[in-house]
């Protein structure tokens, strides 16, 4: 009995802590987990006057930026559309609310 | 014979003198101690000798892709900055603690003290090869083992850039969407 429970504890093991190292190796390094520390670019300080369009900095600041701006207007639409899901559900939901109302009238 | 003999014996007193040294604790391994000026400049050009010689070979990319300066800018300030700083910092805690101290990477190459680069070409070389690599008892650890060439490139690429950099420019170029 203690034998069986030995090698079901052990084979447990075997499977779990090599899933659990891999698992904690492959998100030590996602990208994803820099967001957390780092947050947004602060596009607002970006001075367009002076700047040298061909610099290859300049170019990554504005791809950056526009790429946040692009997400964000993404994001807006989507709640947008969100929105008016909602608005049709609670129109249909009204609907047959009425019918059923007209039914039971009938 | 004789000179056999004494071979032996020159042999025996050095590793006796080593065994010596190595045991007897008089070694001071503190990172707050520096080391004589002497051991400093030993250690110092060996391990230039070393970076110079195994990156000599290495083929750098073109690094004035804007897309390596993105890629490069996230790693940098979550792998780096802590030790090598960012623009408008002059000291962090790991800077101050670390023995040898790292150097200030948002600074300009004729800004580091005590040590020279060579041409722009052979320093990035030698860059790619720490940062791939590491350096033993340093504190600088061999990215290599968890990061591709190109990613490595990337931050190559980054601190190229890095001392020409305002802090606000280095905000936008790190920052993670």
């Amino acid at each position: 009995m203690k034998t069986s429970l030995i090698k079901t504890v052990s084979k447990i093991a075997l499977v779990l802590i090599p899933t659990i190292t891999f698992s904690m190796a492959a998100t030590a390094h996602d990208p994803k987990m820099h967001a957390k520390k780092v947050g947004k670019a602060d596009c607002s300080k970006m001075g367009h006057s002076k700047m040298d369009m061909k610099d290859p900095v300049v170019i990554a600041m504005i791809k950056k930026c526009k790429k946040q701006a692009e997400a964000s207007h993404e994001k807006i639409d989507h709640s947008k559309k969100d929105k008016k899901m909602d608005h049709n559900k609670t129109k249909k939901i009204d609907d047959k609310s009425n019918k059923k109302a007209g039914h039971e009238h009938h | 014979m004789k000179i056999i003999k004494l071979l032996l014996l020159l042999i025996a007193l050095a590793v006796g003198t080593s065994a010596t040294v190595m045991y007897s604790g008089i070694v001071d391994v503190a990172a707050d101690e520096p080391h004589s000026d002497f051991v400093y400049w030993l250690l110092e050009e060996t391990r230039k000798s070393s970076i110079q010689k195994a990156a000599q070979h290495i083929q750098v990319p073109n690094l004035d892709d804007p897309e390596l300066l993105l890629m490069g800018g996230a790693d940098y300030e979550f792998m780096c900055s802590s030790c090598h700083l960012k623009p408008a910092q002059s000291e962090s805690d790991m800077s101050v603690g670390l023995y040898p101290a790292p150097p200030n990477l948002a600074v300009s190459n004729d800004e580091h003290k005590g040590h020279e680069h060579g041409d722009d070409i052979q320093a990035e070389r030698n860059n790619f090869w720490v940062i791939k690599h590491g350096i033993k008892a340093s504190g600088m650890p061999a990215w290599g083992k968890t990061h591709d060439d190109q990613r490595i490139w990337a931050m190559v690429a980054f601190i190229k850039r890095l001392p020409t950099l305002s802090p606000e420019q280095y905000q936008i170029l790190t920052a993670v969407e």
